[in-house]
């Protein structure tokens, strides 16, 4: 039985306030999906039995089967909530009068690494997150980076500690040790949290907090789940003290004597944390009674409790029996929704601070306000954050979220890519929505229209947009912003049908196979080759495998995994470049130098941008690079792709007419930022100064034609003359196992090139956790490997941490680089050798 | 040992004598085909020469015009240029190299639009900086001629603005990549130059030079068929003076009255 129609969510999605649009978001194996089931199966759309197997939201079969989402999944819910739970909510901006039902958009995201660009895609649509860590592991890498990245969108956090069977059941652990594992835990999210965001944030706080209720506790998997919320409402009547003081009492630095009855901040000899005294205590003795089979006690604490046996259940017992009990008496779902609609904002409160983040407009056009008002009645704008493939092959269903205004079936709208600027016709199609639908985990239905502040699908738009884009009625919007994903396509493996004649159905599955992830690169080299490039062996493994299954339907070859690198400087150059156009009437002086140690790294986190004001940019630089203020000023653009972290400095003193050349300098810029000179890689990290220019006098013979090229073969001799090196990329790991496994895991990342800088033992666990830098291109079969000399006792986790160089000269025969270039040149069917730097340098 | 041989302005009879001469004898002979065309087609040239002619794009003149060099060394090379050899300044680099190359050189000079312009009846002596006029794109858009225009109408002089053609250029696109593809050949018209011109000047509306202007649209100077319109450069829009090639002029402000009576006959 399903608790609600289409038309009770279609009510709803007016009622603005009382929406919570959330993602899931953890590291993998901590339990979302499975907890995402409590509350699938509180709205009734799973029985409840079944909850925490079923993994609603992994709707793919190999989801299923090999335990792991993929994709991430969204799903629309109707909930009530009690009167007595609503006087929590007192933002006026949280609920509307006289309304009990919340609608909850989640979505399911995956945990792997591997998948992140999901979880990216995921965050932008929603305004809260529900973080659930594993209290046996603890807060892992990518719970830090996903809580990052949401922090960094403006997304709020709230946070379950999920596996609390395994603590108690597998550990044993006792009330006090349990106590400090939360403590730690939550303090670890709040520095995170405190790291990448203040209280005086335009958020608020954005700390957890148990005694706010905040935080949750309990088990996905047996289906229960509480805060001090639950507990303080069984005694606050028992002790008549109020619900919200006693809150604050059952958590930290709180002891309660029960002979006199009187509470402290210390612990002394009578008196017990009053956590491990009211919570915890209560399920230790369900626990001890069930689990031991001590068939007197359970009647009467049942009693105690208030929980009824179905008859059905009569005959239960041992784990079984406890998941029974434990899901009646503190029922997961109930946590959960109180949690989320208390504590997660609403779209107006949300869009409120979020709209900044999101429009790259003015913040007071049409637009800008329709989002911050989530105003259904001003002009639509909505982001779609990613495609989803539909049951007839080769469609997808464009997901995203209503900012403001209204998405109609029928409407006549503007379909902007992310390369649409305002006043352009590039990447800008005007259609009409074919139709609007919801989503619903495994089904879609058909809906009239979405208001602003809903998430919701359309149909047709996905032949006009290739991964995202911004959908619009307003003639002068902006795109929203295109999302930044925390991996890159490292990795990448060429391919080819099996059967030749079956290239133009790989040339299709290819188109479909970018479309369907929001982060797979599908790159067609000008020799012909296919490539396929993402985030990590897994990731690619699905994508390959969708490919050949779902999107090209045909058998594929594929090559072994190559990493990409990049091209970066040593020095500066050591002579001033020049090269001279064709016509041999204009010349070009330019020097290459490496840019300072950090600079890369901020441009590519968006703290240098193209888009930033030039003067403030140039005061940044000056400050912290030491650059010459005049000089940064005059950066002229960031490449490759126009964002990249490379830049051209203009540093000539006044050459005339040198603007009528600066659109054929930059094309010829980006060009060689795309392609480098040793290997055809992008570049990375290089600055290059135009010192002067001689032109001739008349704009035909000083045109595209002759500029870029020249800029090319220009740029090409400053990077031969400063030091040429390569960069790779390397992985942040970290492996968790037993103490006895870790040495084993220091032998695989000796024969890998990796290093260890950090080893320690999980606090309350036999587990040890070691965090290494591994090369990428080292890191194919890792897991294998690992598993293998450890027993299988080692897990690695791998995510794209930075660029490094790769010691030796790409232009020195033999050495580590110069055999990447040689391999790369072959493979990219260059000419072998290295690059001649006379083809490039011209003689004065 | 290298010739330059300009060809004049109207159809295959317009070479000189000497240029004649030297064609007929010379080993291999290269007709350059990018900074102006004549009126009548390579075939045309070929039977009235007598002899094959080797089509010479853009890249073949400036970038692999070592290969023809060194090929002049042992034998006779020419390179038929369209009007004057030197009129197009780009040549002089071919020079330039063949001395390097140790090629001895000749050059033999024909009319060009430079001289012909004279037709219109401007005094020759009245000209400034002559200066062209390119293709606009959606990204580049140079207006620098239109300063060097109001500068020769400040000191009174006409300027003689050459109108851009495009045989064989890469497109924008492909220049960024390893296949070349090429845009279809266009010549500007008088009508094309004037809406540009239109838009600059609304642009620049404080300057002197403005809708009401007066321009000359020539167009096929030294062909049978040479036209000649005269009218504001408003007008000038609407102007249709039929093929290629066409050039402009911006007549000085206060011209002298043989100039004005001649300019009369074609308003």
């Amino acid at each position: 039985m399903v608790n609600f129609t289409v038309d009770e969510i279609r009510t709803m999605m007016d009622k603005k306030r009382n929406i919570r649009n959330m993602s899931v978001i953890a590291h993998v194996d901590h339990g979302k999906s499975t907890l995402t089931d409590s509350l699938v199966s509180k709205a009734g759309i799973i029985a409840g039995a079944r909850a925490g197997e079923t993994r609603f939201t992994d709707t793919r079969k190999d989801e299923q089967d090999r335990c792991i989402t993929i994709k991430s999944t969204a799903i629309s819910m109707f909930f009530e909530l009690e009167e007595k739970d609503l006087v929590f909510i007192t933002n006026p901006d949280q609920r509307e009068k006289n309304e009990k039902g919340f609608l909850i958009n989640l979505i399911d995201s995956p945990g792997h690494v591997d998948f992140s660009s999901e979880v990216t895609a995921a965050l932008r649509v929603t305004d809260g997150a529900l973080v659930v860590v594993d209290c046996v592991s603890g807060v892992c890498v990518q719970t830090e980076t996903v809580l990052r990245q949401a922090i960094a969108e403006r997304i709020k956090p709230i946070l379950f500690m999920n596996k609390m069977d395994r603590a108690l059941l597998e550990l044993q652990l006792e009330s006090e040790e349990l106590y400090q594992t939360f403590q730690r835990i939550v303090e670890n999210v709040n520095v995170i949290i405190a790291t990448y965001s203040d209280d005086s944030g335009p958020m608020g706080e954005v700390r957890v907090d148990p005694s706010k209720g905040s935080v949750g506790f309990g088990s996905g998997l047996h289906g229960w789940a509480f805060t001090l919320k639950q507990f303080s409402e069984m005694y606050a009547d028992k002790f008549k003290i109020d619900l919200v003081k006693l809150m604050n009492r059952l958590w930290g630095e709180n002891f309660f004597n029960p002979q006199t009855k009187k509470w402290a901040k210390q612990k002394d000899n009578d008196n017990k944390r009053s956590f491990c005294m009211y919570v915890l205590d209560p399920i230790y003795k369900v626990f001890d009674a069930i689990m031991n089979f001590k068939k007197d006690e359970i009647d009467s604490l049942l009693k105690k409790l208030g929980v009824t046996i179905k008859h059905e259940d009569a005959d239960k017992d041992g784990k079984a029996l406890l998941k029974v009990v434990m899901r009646s008496w503190l029922p997961a779902g109930e946590a959960l929704l109180q949690m989320i609609a208390i504590h997660l904002p609403s779209p107006v409160v949300a869009q409120k601070y979020r709209m900044e983040m999101l429009y790259e407009g003015p913040h007071d056009d049409e637009a800008a306000i329709g989002i911050k008002n989530c105003d259904p009645e001003a002009p639509l704008m909505m982001y779609v954050s990613k495609m989803v493939p539909t049951s007839d092959k080769g469609r997808f269903y464009a997901f995203g979220r209503v900012f403001s205004g209204k998405v109609v079936t029928g409407q006549k709208a503007r379909i902007m890519g992310p390369n649409y600027q305002p006043g352009k016709k590039e990447d800008l199609y005007e259609k009409t929505i074919q139709r609007t639908i919801l989503m619903m985990g495994r089904y879609v239905e058909a809906i009239e229209d979405v208001p602003s502040g809903n998430i919701c699908g359309l149909v047709g738009v996905d032949q006009f947009l290739v991964k995202t884009g911004t959908i619009t009625t307003f003639k002068n919007a902006h795109n929203m912003k295109v999302m930044k994903f925390s991996v890159s396509p490292v990795v990448r493996v060429a391919v080819e049908p099996k059967n030749p004649a079956d290239l133009p159905k790989l040339v299709e599955g290819l188109k479909r196979l970018a479309k369907s992830d929001p982060m797979v690169q599908c790159i067609n080299e000008e020799s012909g080759e296919h490539i396929v490039a993402g985030a990590g062996e897994l990731h690619l493994e699905i994508c390959l495998k969708d490919l050949e299954e779902d999107h090209a339907c045909i058998p594929i070859k594929k090559s072994d995994p190559v990493v990409s690198y990049r091209e970066t400087v040593g020095e500066e150059s050591d002579q001033m470049c020049l090269s001279k156009s064709p016509n041999k009437h204009n010349r070009l002086f330019m020097k290459a130098q490496p840019m300072p140690e950090g600079l890369p790294e901020d441009i590519d986190e968006g703290h240098v941008n193209p888009r930033d004001d030039f003067k403030t940019r140039a005061r940044y630089l000056s400050d912290k690079y030491e650059y010459d203020v005049t000089e940064a000023r005059k950066i002229w653009c960031f490449g490759p792709e126009g964002t990249g972290p490379n830049i051209l400095v203009d540093c000539t003193k006044g050459v005339q007419y040198l603007n009528e050349i600066k659109d054929s300098v930059v094309a010829g810029f980006q060009w060689a930022a795309k392609e480098g000179v040793m290997a055809e890689e992008n570049l990375r990290g290089v600055r290059f100064n135009i010192y002067d220019v001689t032109l001739h006098t008349d704009a035909i013979h000083r045109g595209g034609g002759q500029i870029i090229p020249t800029t090319r073969r220009c740029l090409y001799a400053c990077l031969l003359t400063a030091q040429p090196r390569l960069m790779e990329p390397v992985y942040l790991c970290e492996i968790q196992c037993p103490e006895v496994a870790v040495g084993g895991i220091y032998g695989v990342l000796n024969r890998r090139r990796g290093h260890v800088f950090e080893e320690s033992q999980v606090a309350g666990t036999p587990m040890f956790v070691v965090k290494a830098y591994l090369p990428v291109n080292e890191s194919f079969g890792f897991t294998a490997d690992l598993r293998s000399n450890t027993g299988g006792q080692a897990f690695p986790q791998c995510v794209f941490d930075h660029w490094q160089i790769l010691p030796g000269d790409p232009c020195e025969a033999g050495s580590k680089p110069y055999v990447v270039v040689q391999e790369t040149r072959k493979r990219k069917g260059l000419k072998e050798g290295l690059p001649d730097l006379n083809q490039y340098l011209d003689k004065l | 040992m290298f010739y330059l041989i300009g060809l004049g302005l109207g159809d295959a009879k317009d070479i000189t004598v000497k240029g004649l001469e030297i064609v007929k004898n010379c080993d291999k002979v290269y007709l350059e085909a990018y900074t102006s065309i004549l009126t009548v087609g390579k075939e045309t040239l070929e039977e009235f020469y007598g002899r094959p002619l080797i089509l010479a794009d853009r890249e073949l003149c400036e970038s692999s015009i070592d290969n023809v060099l060194e090929e002049a060394r042992e034998k006779h090379i020419a390179l038929l240029v369209v009007g004057d050899p030197l009129g197009a300044t780009t040549h002089t680099d071919m020079l330039l190299r063949a001395k390097e190359f140790g090629v001895s050189t000749q050059i033999v000079h024909n009319a060009s639009i430079m001289n012909a312009v004279s037709c219109c009846g401007l005094q020759l002596y009245n000209f400034g900086e002559t200066v062209s006029i390119p293709y606009w794109t959606d990204t580049w858009k140079p207006d620098s001629f239109f300063e060097k225009i109001v500068a020769n109408f400040a000191r009174n002089l006409h300027t003689l603005c050459l109108l851009d053609i495009k045989v064989k250029e890469p497109t924008e696109e492909s220049l960024t990549k390893k296949v070349r593809q090429y845009m279809d050949p266009k010549f500007m018209s008088v009508k094309e130059a004037a809406q540009q011109l239109i838009h600059i000047i609304e642009n620049h509306p404080e300057s002197e030079i403005n809708k009401s202007t007066t321009a000359v649209g020539l167009c096929r100077v030294g062909a049978p068929d040479q036209k000649i319109a005269v009218s504001s450069i408003e007008a000038m829009q609407q102007c249709d003076l039929g093929p290629p090639l066409h050039s402009l002029v911006i007549p000085a402000p206060n011209l002298h009255p043989l100039e004005l009576d001649y300019l009369a006959q074609f308003r």
